[in-house]
């Protein structure tokens, strides 16, 4: 039996969970696996390949899904907020809903093609630039973008370096419910749908988005 | 976190919110004490439904909505109980 000397550049299996968090293997999906430990990372590992060899005869990836959806789960909630509170605001509505004025307002990234908010003064910003750049989004002030409600689908773009955007990226409606609230408003169920809906980035500044961005909007959608 | 500033900043302004979480940010949504939320089964960005699910983004929509009429007090957490199913994407 011949030993095998430790190779002193392999990989450790921290470095390896963590790199799918904006490291070199960057995937948003799996980003929580910088949360977990070594030893849980390794667990979820082996479940999902456990899952993946057993879907080979089965045939079906709900249980990949759903093993995934757990972990994220748990990852994230390692991570707890840094702001609490003890009181929850709340006022009661005027009307009911059916006769009411809906806005909308999403932390989704969504914004239309000709109205980029440009952010750091870059044209044209990539989602792939956004995600390198996630440091500098989390220190800066949100930018509140206006979407009219009749906005063609085509003219939709997002862009968000917090978040995996692929999906929302084939369908706004995942997190930006634009077609859905303008069915619910033809069904009545609504009263009206207020245009425009808006987005901003919520991968954001929290004290700069409290401080100087939360105040202005506030004024905007009481007037 | 960004939502629930949202939230608290609107509903203390006189505005009357509701937000919706995927499950993995539900803490999120406890400790901020949020006016008004819903918690749906969904992955992380993918809070309403799969790509073209419309049935399912209804459904979260409009428990959203229905919120608003029967919510009494702040901090009112529901959540959706009904997993995660994929969208209509062509690979």
């Amino acid at each position: 039996m011949t030993d095998i000397e430790p190779d002193p550049k392999a990989e450790t299996l921290e470095e390896f969970k963590n790199s799918f968090s904006y490291g070199a293997r960057s995937d948003l999906t799996f980003k929580f696996l910088k949360s977990l430990s070594p030893e849980d990372a390794g667990e979820f590992f082996r479940q999902l390949l456990g899952e993946v060899g057993r879907s080979l005869d089965h045939g079906e990836a709900g249980p990949i899904h759903q093993l995934i959806f757990d972990w994220q789960v748990r990852g994230y909630e390692r991570s707890g907020p840094s702001h609490e509170y003890d009181t929850a605001p709340f006022v009661a509505p005027a009307k009911p809903v059916s006769e009411s004025k809906v806005g909308v307002l999403t932390s989704s990234g969504h914004f239309p093609a000709w109205d980029d908010p440009n952010p750091f003064g870059v044209e044209n910003m990539t989602q792939a630039e956004a995600e390198a750049r996630i440091s500098e989004f989390m220190r800066d002030t949100p930018t509140l973008s206006a979407i009219p409600i009749d906005i063609d689908p085509g003219d939709l773009r997002v862009r968000h370096g917090g978040y995996d955007v692929r999906s929302v990226s084939h369908d706004p409606d995942v997190a930006f419910p634009l077609q859905t609230l303008i069915a619910l408003q033809a069904e009545g169920v609504i009263g009206e749908l207020s245009s425009p809906m808006y987005s901003f980035t919520g991968a954001t500044s929290q004290g700069r988005l409290r401080k100087q961005a939360l105040p202005g909007w506030i004024r905007s959608a009481q007037r | 976190m960004s939502v629930g500033h949202v939230a608290r900043g609107f509903e203390e302004a006189g505005i009357p919110t509701v937000s919706v979480f995927v499950r993995a940010f539900r803490h999120v949504a406890e400790v901020m004490k949020l006016p008004r939320a819903v918690i749906t089964q969904h992955p992380m960005g993918r809070p309403l439904g799969g790509p073209g699910d419309r049935e399912r983004q209804r459904t979260v929509i409009e428990a959203a909505l229905g919120l608003f009429d029967s919510a009494t007090a702040g901090g009112t957490v529901v959540e959706i109980g009904d997993a995660w199913r994929p969208g209509a994407v062509n690979r």
